[in-house]
């Protein structure tokens, strides 16, 4: 039930993303005289501090929004696991040196590394993702990292390098789907948390540029005028967070999928 | 381009040089440590033997690669942050000066910030002046940058303790309800509530809580930092995100445990699901948490920068940022160099503490085969 | 385990409560939108210390309410285009620490900004003094190397005592200066304690970033007065609020949109008119901001002693602005496409929006580039951009014209002169070079004047940036505080005068 909620939503939102500009939606029209008007026919969900639909840059903002954070928490995640794999797999100095790039990373505030990207690339949907990325795969590398460590030493692992497996089998076929339960959740999350950031990004001069809409910068613009008009922030906001937890759910149900699996196999 | 092989070529030289001294520093400060280390352990089970020098081999090993790694991390973070704010563009002197700056202004104050040198010469200067610990001058305040951070540092400690404590206040009893009663109402209610966090960026819900606890209620006060009451409402803005991520982390990692068979055994045994939960699993689930909670830490730390604009908390993330934006090169650098070494620390604590808790892990750091 | 966590609760619920009875505090507290950065006049260069600096220094020199440089420690008599003495008046003279304030603290002020060693940031606005010489008391001579008819408008750093220079004291940590407010404590915790003499009322300064926070603040009553930096919805909702007041005064920030002349397209005046007509500012100011805007036809507002009341500024006329870039040959398919950037401030990127979609209306396809202001500004410096919108802020000296729309002020030419004047836009044009040269050479005023009207009908004329607005001022306070009034360019002088009843 719950899952076929989930799903429902989220592929309404994918649906929305994808057939948006196929609509006939007017998302930066602005007119100042409907600015901050309640819901009404024309605006279904009411208009926002300049006067545009809220509806139709929801939508579009949709667009934005998915394309953005699947893709960072997707590279993040690929990139991540894998190097945290290896670098937990591989003691010594591969290991050593992994770890303290990630360290150097964790320590390493992001926003300087956007602000410098903004500087050098230039705004764009494409330069998010990348700076995104160069710091959103720190955390799942260490995470990966520390659960390869507790993995090596069990038996089947020790199997399967003493049948003399390739190191990189091992990581793919025994170890990647055995801590892919955390990594999922913390995935999760991460997509809610790259859609927030992206509206900090946009701010600092990189990412989506006005007038386009994304989810995490019509919450930011909403919250300045929360205490004179809310429907501007909670639209979006619960739109947010409608899709967070579908997402959430999904992982749920991923991760007890994984669990069955590795429990069938031992 | 010519140019630019010089400059890496100056730089790496000097880099050879200095990784060499900081090496021999490194090995004599590990050797002492480990010397230490040895006195004590032969001080508290006194066997009668011998003193031989092999016995100071692993801790010296193993203090050696700490302190490598501590020095390895911060100095690429210094030289990293470095080379990225100087990218970054933007002159430090014309924000300062703003629309009517007049050339010679100009010239003077880059002069005495010794920003007219060439960019490697800066680079050696900084990291020696680094090495004699002065972080030099804020541009802006002329207040000396470590005063301008140590004035911050204890609300930033403040906050990010509060805002862990706050996290895991909600955490432990929204995790455990989840676990226990896992697939039922309860475990979603807990887990909905626990994703509010997450979807609630603090910008936003800083102002709610602001609006509710403080203007509608007049239990807390706004803003600023007065009192343990102000703390209140910054510590839970900070604390929810990682309140959620935490009891979902505590969540799955209860549910695997208790499929453990030890706990298995304990429910035969006709224990009441919390009393096995509290006193039996919870004691495992914990670990990859504190793994979390160690990766968190950064973000605690250095992150918090909306809490405190939005609370006007006097802390270092904002100044960082704030600096960051006008380019106070001196506070960027120390500030960010401050916050990774507190991060390295705390890790290599954690490691230590980790070999002295669990048997299986050796100085060395690694599970015994 | 459940035991545990009520019993913490017990306890936050009891340190919460014990920590609410303080004493009720009967001061003043002003909440600030920026932190101030230096409380040394001789160093200090942002608006925030600039305006608690005026509070706890006195300068020699200040502005009267037409911007025409006015005595304030001292008047002046020019005895020659280079030699001008000042004669300190007999108020304002006593230095918090006690001490009298002499010419001597008046030549030590200077010298030392003058002194290279010290780089201050002032430095070159007064490094056409030659020397300084003191003669008794109250006289010091100030002797130039050059002539310069605006010099005593330069002299407005605020005097602090010799004594104090000579042993370093930290002025920015604690501010010594024969003002009306004595420095009490310093900018820890982010709030600044001023006590004012007269009556040992106590001020607080209190540095709130957010502006939700701000209100909610001002509203719960931890502060008193607020003023500016809000958005105009934020001050109507304090309008509607029952003990709040509000206040509003027109300003004299002008906004403006730059056109850079280096564009292929922008550099045709036809463009420019096309566009300068299409942006329909009446209904921008009537939906953005509040009823003390001005809609702004040059650098100077009218009532300032050089601006012009008589100057019209350009009408919305999106038909002829559809007209002249069709003429121009500009299609729907093939529509004139440039780039505007702006700060991230925002409301500027608010109004950068609803510009862009008037643009849009006439047919022009205007793209947003928002920065943070360091890359921003390296831009806009560099000339590196096509249209940009920006504010000339507490704009009082007529030098501005050279500065901004002389040939000669074009940045990034290279070498030393990369910074040497605002003229952003590559701006040249014959006859404004030649009214600002003339206007330079005069002493007399009614010619000054009247060269700067004919800037400013030129620049009408040739359209090198667009005239926006000037941005009112706000305050908003408590309904118990009285005589608070909002002053021309912002500073907060009324506080000499401002009281606050019991509740």
């Amino acid at each position: 039930m719950k899952t076929w909620f989930s799903i429902s939503i989220l592929l309404l939102w994918m649906l929305m993303a994808v057939v948006g500009p196929l609509l006939p939606l007017q998302p930066d029209e602005v007119d100042l005289s409907r600015k901050m008007q309640g819901p009404s026919a024309q605006a279904l969900l009411g208009s926002d501090d300049l006067g545009r639909p809220l509806l139709h840059r929801l939508v579009y903002g949709a667009q934005t929004s998915f394309f953005v954070s699947f893709f960072v928490v997707g590279i993040s995640v690929i990139l991540g696991t894998f190097i945290g794999a290896v670098s937990g797999y591989f003691s010594g100095v591969i290991d050593l040196v992994i770890t303290r790039i990630i360290d150097i990373f964790l320590a390493f505030p992001g926003i300087l590394l956007v602000i410098a990207l903004a500087g050098l690339l230039g705004p764009g949907i494409e330069n998010v993702i990348i700076a995104m990325s160069c710091v959103g795969w720190v955390g799942f590398a260490r995470l990966a990292r520390a659960q390869t460590l507790s993995l090596v030493s069990r038996d089947h692992v020790q199997a399967a390098i003493a049948l003399g497996s390739r190191p990189f089998t091992i990581i793919l076929k025994h170890i990647i789907p055995l801590i892919s339960a955390p990594l999922i959740v913390e995935a999760t999350f991460g997509i809610a948390a790259v859609i927030i950031a992206e509206a900090g990004l946009s701010f600092l001069g990189l990412g989506v540029q006005p007038p386009s809409a994304s989810w995490g910068s019509m919450i930011r613009d909403g919250t300045a005028y929360m205490l004179v008009s809310s429907h501007i922030v909670i639209v979006p906001g619960v739109t947010l967070m409608l899709v967070v937890l579908s997402v959430n759910l999904l992982g749920d149900r991923l991760r007890d999928w994984f669990d069955v699996r590795t429990r069938l196999k031992n | 381009m010519l140019e630019f092989f010089a400059l890496l070529q100056t730089v790496l030289s000097f880099l050879v040089v200095l990784t060499l001294k900081l090496l021999v520093f490194v090995a004599i400060a590990s050797m002492a440590l480990a010397a230490l280390f040895v006195f004590f352990r032969r001080l508290k089970n006194p066997s009668g033997s011998e003193f031989e020098l092999r016995e100071i081999g692993e801790p010296f090993l193993f203090f050696f690669s700490k302190l490598a790694s501590v020095v390895f991390v911060t100095f690429g973070v210094v030289t990293l942050v470095f080379f990225i704010l100087h990218w970054a563009g933007g002159d430090p002197t014309v924000y300062m000066l703003g629309e009517f700056a007049k050339p010679a202004d100009i010239e003077l104050l880059r002069e005495s910030f010794g920003l007219n040198l060439p960019l490697e010469q800066q680079y050696f200067k900084y990291i020696r002046d680094v090495l004699n610990f002065d972080f030099g001058v804020s541009y802006h305040s002329k207040k000396a940058v470590i005063t301008l951070i140590t004035e911050r540092l204890p609300a930033t400690i403040e906050l990010a303790i509060a805002g862990l404590f706050v996290a895991l206040l909600i955490a432990i009893p929204l995790g455990m309800v989840a676990a226990v009663n896992k697939d039922t109402a309860a475990d979603h209610g807990a887990m909905f509530f626990s994703l509010l966090g997450v979807s609630m960026p603090n910008f936003w819900l800083g102002p709610i809580l602001i609006l509710f606890f403080s203007l509608g209620l007049g239990w807390f006060p706004v803003s600023g930092r007065e009192g343990f009451a102000s703390l209140v409402l910054p510590a839970f803005t900070l604390g929810t995100a990682l309140a959620a991520i935490l009891s979902r982390m505590l969540r799955s990692s209860l549910l695997e445990t208790l499929n453990e068979d030890y706990i298995r055994t304990a429910k035969a045994k006709g224990l009441h699901p919390f009393v096995i939960v509290a006193k039996h699993a919870m004691r495992n689930a914990l670990l990859p948490v504190l793994t979390l909670l160690g990766l968190q830490l950064g973000a605690l730390l250095g992150g918090a920068v909306i809490t405190e604009t939005v609370f006007s908390w006097p802390g270092v993330g904002k100044l960082t940022i704030d600096s960051i934006l006008s380019r106070d090169y001196p506070v960027v650098q120390a500030s960010i160099l401050l916050i990774s070494v507190i991060y390295v620390v705390v890790n290599l604590a954690t490691d230590m503490i980790y070999a002295l808790v669990d048997p299986r892990v050796r100085l060395g750091g690694r599970p015994k085969q | 385990m459940l035991e545990k966590y009520l019993k913490l609760l017990l306890i936050i619920s009891i340190i919460i409560i014990s920590s609410c009875n303080e004493g009720e505090f009967d001061g003043i507290r002003f909440g600030l939108a920026y932190a101030p950065q230096n409380l040394d006049p001789r160093f200090s260069t942002d608006a925030s210390s600039t305006r608690l600096i005026r509070l706890m220094y006195r300068p020699l020199v200040d502005f009267d309410n037409q911007q025409m440089p006015a005595p304030a420690l001292a008047r002046w008599e020019r005895l020659s285009p280079t030699h001008y003495r000042f004669v300190l008046a007999a108020a304002g003279r006593r230095f918090h620490n006690g001490m009298t304030l002499t010419a001597e603290d008046v030549k030590a002020t200077y010298d030392s900004v003058l002194d290279r060693k010290n780089a201050s940031p002032h430095r070159s606005s007064v490094a056409l003094i030659e020397s300084i010489e003191v003669s008794g008391q109250d006289t010091v001579d100030f002797k130039l190397r050059k002539a310069d008819p605006a010099f005593p408008g330069y002299l407005v750093i605020g005097i602090i005592p010799k004594a104090l220079i000579d042993q370093g004291h930290d002025f920015s940590a604690s501010p010594v200066g024969s003002g009306p407010f004595r420095f009490k404590s310093g900018f820890v915790d982010g709030k600044l304690t001023l006590e004012r003499i007269r009556d040992k009322k106590i001020f607080e300064f209190i540095h709130v970033t957010n502006a939700n926070t701000r209100v909610l603040k001002l509203l719960k009553g931890e502060i008193d007065i607020i003023q500016n930096n809000l958005p105009y919805e934020l001050t109507q909702y304090l309008e509607s609020k029952k003990n709040i007041k509000v206040m509003h005064r027109n300003g004299s920030n002008f906004t403006y949109l730059s056109f850079n002349m280096r564009h292929d397209a922008l550099k045709d005046k036809r463009v420019r008119l096309a566009i300068v007509h299409a942006i329909d500012r009446e209904r921008i100011v009537k939906y953005m901001f509040g009823a003390k805007t001005r809609l702004a036809a040059a650098i100077f507002t009218p009532d300032h002693w050089a601006g012009d009341p008589q100057l019209k500024s350009y009408d919305y006329d999106p038909q002829k602005s559809k007209a002249l870039l069709a003429e121009m040959g500009y299609t729907k398919a093939n529509p004139l496409r440039l780039v505007y950037k702006t700060t991230n401030v925002p409301f500027r990127v608010r109004i950068a929006t609803i510009l862009q979609h008037q643009l849009k209306e006439v047919g022009i396809d205007v793209k947003l580039r928002t920065y943070e202001w360091a890359t921003f500004y390296d831009d806009i410096k560099k000339g590196n951009f096509h249209l940009y919108s920006l504010s000339w802020v507490a704009v009082k000296s007529p030098d501005i014209f050279r500065y901004v729309y002389h040939s000669s002020s074009i940045p990034g030419s290279g070498g030393k002169n990369a910074n040497v004047g605002a003229n952003r836009n590559a701006f040249i044009d014959r006859l404004v070079d030649e009214y600002i040269e003339k206007a330079e050479n005069t002493y007399d005023i009614k010619q000054r004047i009247h060269y700067y009207q004919k800037i400013h009908k030129r620049l009408i004329e040739t359209i090198p940036v667009m005239p926006l607005w000037y941005e009112e001022h706000m305050a908003a306070m408590r309904k118990n505080i009285h005589h608070y009034q909002i002053s021309y360019d912002g500073s907060l002088d009324s506080l000499i005068n401002v009281t606050k009843s019991p509740k």
